[in-house]
C-alpha cells in the first residue's frame, strides 16, 4: 500500500462494487415480486387445460359423428355432411343458439346424433366458461393482475414520490397533506381494505397503492424503492419489525435515500439507527418532548403545533400546563414512562396509578384509577394536572371525567388511541390531547414537507417564549387564524432570474422584496420564517436583512402573495417597481425606445431561464 | 412413469403423424389427400398446444411457441380445404390442393421440431 494512487483506486474500486452489489440486489428484489406475478398467471393457464381440451374433445367427436352418418338431402337423394356444414351446425348447437336443420332437413340417424351431442358439448362450453369465470374471480389471480397495474403505475411516475409502507391513520394523514403539498405516495399496506379505500379517498393525484406485506424487499422494489425518482420512504406500520425490515431494506438497497420510521421502544429506535442514519419517530417521546416544551414555552409550543399541522390548520389553543404543583399520571406504559420522565426532569412532582406494580419508578400507586377512593387517596384535590394515559379509549374517558368531578379546575390531558373516539374527546374539551398517529404524522410531514420547516420547527424552541409570541402573532395578524401556505423559495439564477444583478449589488434588503408588485406601499402577505446561507440558518429575518445570491426562504402567507413573488422574482420589470417605485416597460419596442436592454440581451449572458421555479 | 409425461408425448407425437399422413402423396392428388386424416391432425395439434399451456421452463416456451406455428397452420390448410370445396366453383383443382398440402407441410415442419425438442428434453433428463 505504499503507492498513494494505488491506494485511491482501490478505494475507488470498492465503492463502485459495492454500488453495483446494491444495485445488482435491487433488481433481484424487484424481479422476485414480479416473477410472482407472471407465475399466478402462468398458473391460470395451466388450471386452464383441462376444460380446453375436454371442449376440443367433445367438439371433434361432435363434428366427426355428423360427417360420418349417411343423410338425404330434399328429393331423397343420399347426402353426406362436409366437415364444414358439420363444423357450422356444431358451433351453433352448442352455443345454444340453435339456428335448425342445415343444409337440409336431417334423418332420424342424424338427428339422434345431434341430441347426444347438444347435450355434450354444452356440458363442454358451460365447463370451459364456468372455469375461466371461476379463474377471473380467484383471489390470486387478482392479486397477481392487482400487482401488475401497480408496477405499471410506478414505474411510469416520472416526478419525486414518497414511499409509505404502512397506511394506518397516520399514512392517511401523512398522504393526504403531501397530497396538498402537491406531492405524488405511493402506500403499501398489508390489508386489503385499507389499499381498497383509497380509491373512495379524495386525493388530487393518482395514489398507486399494493396490498402487500412491507417485511418483503420484493414489494418494496415493486413499490418503487429501486425508481430513480423515490424521494424518501416512511415506515409507519403499527408493527415495529415490520418498520425495522423497511429500514433495513432501504438502507441496503437504497442507502441514498432517507428513511423515516415509527418506533415505539427506546430498544426498537437504536436497532433501527444502526443501519445508516434513520430519522426514528416515536410518538410518546414526542407527546412528551412537546408536553415539556408546552410547560416551558407555551407559545413556542402553539407555533409548532400550528405550522406542523399544515396548511389551513387552525390556531391550536395556547395551552398553560401549571408548573407549580403535582400531578397525577394514570397508566405507565409507554407513554406513562416518557411523560413522568420528562415531568420530573422539569422538577415536577408526579404521581403514577397503574394497575401493575413497577419497581422501577418512585412514588406508584396500583391501582386502576377507577375505583371509589383511589383519585382521593392521590390527592387529587391539590394536583394541578392529570394525565389519562391507558391504552384503552373508554378507560381513558371514564378516568378523565371522575377527575373533573374530583378537582374542576384540573390541566387535563388524554390519550386517544382510535380515530372512532374523536367526537367523544372532542366534547369533553380537554386541555390536551394526544393522538399517536397525528403526532406521528405531524412530524413526519414537518421533516418531509421543506428541510427548511424541520430546521425552523428544530431550531425555534431556542429563542424563547416571547418571540414565539411574536411571530404567532404576527402570523395571525397576516393569515387569520387558519394557516396558508408555506413555501419555499431559492434566489438563484435559475429560480429568480430577475434579481440577480439586484442582489449582486449588495443592498437587497429583504424588505424591500417583500412588497406588492401592484401597490409597493403595500406589504406583501407573507412572513418570512427562515433565511438559509450555505449553513448558517436565520430565523424570522427582519426588514433589513441583506440578501445574497443563493439564500434560501421559507415564507408563510397567502397563496396569493405566492404568486406575486413569483412575479418578482422572474419579470424584470416587477422587480424594478418593487424595489426603486420606477415603473420600467416590460415590452420589447418600449425598452428600446427607452434605451433599456431587453430581457433578451440580459438573459443570453444569464444562459436558459425557467418558465417557473422548480416546486420545493 | 409419469402419466403427464406419456399423454403429453403421445399428442405431440400423434400431431406430428396425421400432419405427415395428410401430407404424403403427390402434391396436387386430392384423392392421396384424405381430408379426415386433415380433420384429426387440426384437432390433436389443438390439443397438444392446450396441453403445453403454462409451462414456464425455456423448453416449455419454445413447445408452445412450435405448437401455436403447426396449429394455424394446419387451421388455414383447413380453412383453404373449406374454400375450395364450398365456395369455389372449382371445387379441388390440383392447385388448390397444392395449396392445401403445401402449408400443411409447413406445419410438418413445426411438429418435427416439437418432436426433436421432446426428444432433446428426454435425453437430457438425468434421473437422480
Amino acid at each position: 500500500m505504499g503507492n498513494p494512487l494505488l491506494t485511491f483506486w482501490a478505494r475507488h474500486g470498492r465503492r463502485e462494487e459495492e454500488e453495483r452489489r446494491a444495485r445488482r440486489a435491487r433488481l433481484l428484489a424487484a424481479a422476485a415480486s414480479a416473477n410472482r406475478a407472471s407465475e399466478t398467471i402462468f398458473l391460470i393457464l395451466r388450471r386452464m387445460r383441462a376444460p380446453l381440451i375436454v371442449l376440443v374433445a367433445i367438439f371433434s367427436v361432435s363434428v366427426l359423428g355428423l360427417t360420418l352418418i349417411p343423410g338425404q338431402d330434399d328429393e331423397g337423394r343420399p347426402f353426406d355432411m362436409g366437415f364444414f356444414d358439420a363444423i357450422y351446425v356444431m358451433s351453433y348447437t352448442a352455443t345454444t343458439i340453435g339456428f335448425g336443420e342445415i343444409p337440409y332437413p336431417f334423418t332420424y340417424n342424424q338427428r339422434m346424433w345431434v341430441t347426444i351431442s347438444i347435450y355434450l358439448t354444452v356440458v363442454g362450453w358451460a365447463y370451459a366458461i364456468g372455469s375461466l369465470l371461476g379463474l377471473l374471480q380467484d383471489r390470486a389471480f387478482r392479486s397477481a393482475l392487482a400487482l401488475q397495474r401497480f408496477t405499471r403505475k410506478v414505474a411510469r411516475l416520472a416526478e419525486p414520490f414518497v414511499l409509505i409502507a404502512g397506511y394506518g391513520r397516520a399514512g392517511e394523514l401523512l398522504g393526504h397533506s403531501m397530497d396538498a403539498l402537491g406531492r405524488r405516495v405511493v402506500v403499501l399496506d398489508r390489508n386489503d381494505e385499507r389499499i381498497d379505500g383509497l380509491e373512495l379517498e379524495s386525493y388530487r393525484g393518482d395514489v398507486a397503492g399494493l396490498a402487500a406485506d412491507a417485511r418483503d424487499p420484493g414489494h418494496l422494489g415493486v413499490a418503487g424503492l429501486d425508481h430513480p425518482c423515490c424521494e424518501a420512504v416512511v415506515a409507519l406500520t403499527d408493527d415495529d419489525e415490520a418498520n425495522l425490515a423497511v429500514v433495513m431494506t432501504t438502507a441496503l438497497l437504497r442507502p441514498d435515500i432517507p428513511v423515516i420510521a415509527r418506533a415505539t421502544t427506546h430498544v426498537m429506535a437504536e436497532r433501527m439507527r444502526v443501519f445508516g442514519s434513520p430519522s426514528v419517530v416515536n410518538p410518546f417521546d414526542l407527546f412528551g418532548d412537546h408536553v415539556q416544551l408546552a410547560l416551558r414555552a407555551p407559545a413556542s409550543y402553539q407555533l409548532l403545533t400550528w405550522l406542523e399541522s399544515g396548511p389551513g390548520a387552525p390556531l391550536p389553543p395556547r395551552a398553560s400546563p401549571p408548573r407549580s404543583g403535582r400531578w397525577v399520571v394514570c397508566g405507565y406504559g409507554r407513554l406513562g414512562r416518557e411523560l413522568t420522565a420528562d415531568l420530573r426532569a422539569e422538577g415536577i412532582d408526579v404521581t403514577v396509578i397503574d394497575p401493575s406494580p413497577h419497581d422501577d419508578a418512585d412514588d406508584v400507586v396500583v391501582a386502576g384509577g377507577y375505583e371509589s377512593g383511589v383519585l382521593a387517596a392521590v390527592g387529587l384535590e391539590e394536583a394541578v394536572g392529570f394525565v389519562a394515559g391507558t391504552d384503552n379509549d373508554i378507560t381513558n374517558l371514564s378516568l378523565v371525567e371522575t377527575a373533573r368531578r374530583a378537582n374542576p379546575d384540573l390541566f387535563l390531558a388524554a390519550r386517544q388511541n382510535r380515530p372512532s373516539s374523536a367526537p367523544l374527546f372532542a366534547a369533553m374539551e380537554l386541555d390536551a390531547l394526544l393522538v399517536p398517529t397525528e403526532e406521528i404524522a405531524h412530524e413526519v410531514y414537518a421533516q418531509l414537507s421543506t428541510p427548511l420547516l424541520w430546521r425552523f420547527l428544530r431550531a425555534m424552541p431556542a429563542l424563547g417564549d416571547d418571540w414565539a409570541a411574536a411571530l404567532v402573532d404576527r402570523l395571525t395578524a397576516l393569515c387569520g387564524q387558519h394557516l396558508q401556505a408555506l413555501w419555499k423559495v431559492r434566489l438563484t439564477e435559475r429560480e429568480a432570474p430577475a434579481l440577480t444583478p439586484w442582489l449582486a449589488s449588495g443592498e437587497a434588503r429583504l424588505g424591500s422584496l417583500l412588497r406588492n408588485p401592484e401597490d409597493r406601499d403595500e406589504p406583501l402577505h407573507a412572513v418570512p420564517l427562515l433565511l438559509l446561507r450555505g449553513d448558517d440558518a436565520t430565523l424570522a429575518p427582519g426588514p433589513d436583512h441583506v440578501l445574497a445570491p443563493g439564500d434560501e426562504l421559507l415564507l408563510a402567507g397567502w397563496p396569493a402573495a405566492r404568486r406575486a413573488l413569483e412575479i418578482i422574482l422572474l419579470v424584470d420589470a416587477a422587480r424594478e417597481y418593487v424595489v426603486t417605485g420606477r415603473r420600467v416597460p416590460s415590452g420589447w419596442l418600449w425598452r428600446r425606445v427607452r434605451g433599456i436592454p431587453t430581457v433578451s440581451e440580459e438573459s443570453e449572458e444569464a444562459g436558459p431561464r425557467p418558465t417557473a421555479p422548480t416546486p420545493s | 412413469m409419469n402419466l403427464e409425461k406419456v399423454v403429453f408425448g403421445f399428442f405431440v407425437l400423434l400431431a406430428a403423424t396425421l400432419n405427415f399422413g395428410f401430407f404424403i402423396g403427390d402434391i396436387d392428388r386430392p384423392e392421396l389427400h384424405n381430408r379426415y386424416e386433415l380433420f384429426a391432425a387440426v384437432i390433436v395439434n389443438l390439443i397438444a398446444t392446450v396441453l403445453k399451456f403454462g409451462d414456464r421452463t425455456q423448453i416449455g416456451a419454445v413447445h408452445l411457441a412450435t405448437s401455436l406455428v403447426a396449429s394455424l397452420q394446419l387451421v388455414a390448410a383447413a380453412l383453404m380445404y373449406g374454400y375450395a370445396e364450398y365456395v369455389s366453383t372449382a371445387g379441388m383443382t390440383p392447385g388448390w390442393t397444392a395449396s392445401v398440402v403445401s402449408v400443411a407441410g409447413g406445419a410438418l415442419l413445426a411438429n418435427l421440431v416439437s418432436v426433436v425438442l421432446l426428444v432433446i428434453e428426454t435425453v437430457s433428463f438425468h434421473r437422480g
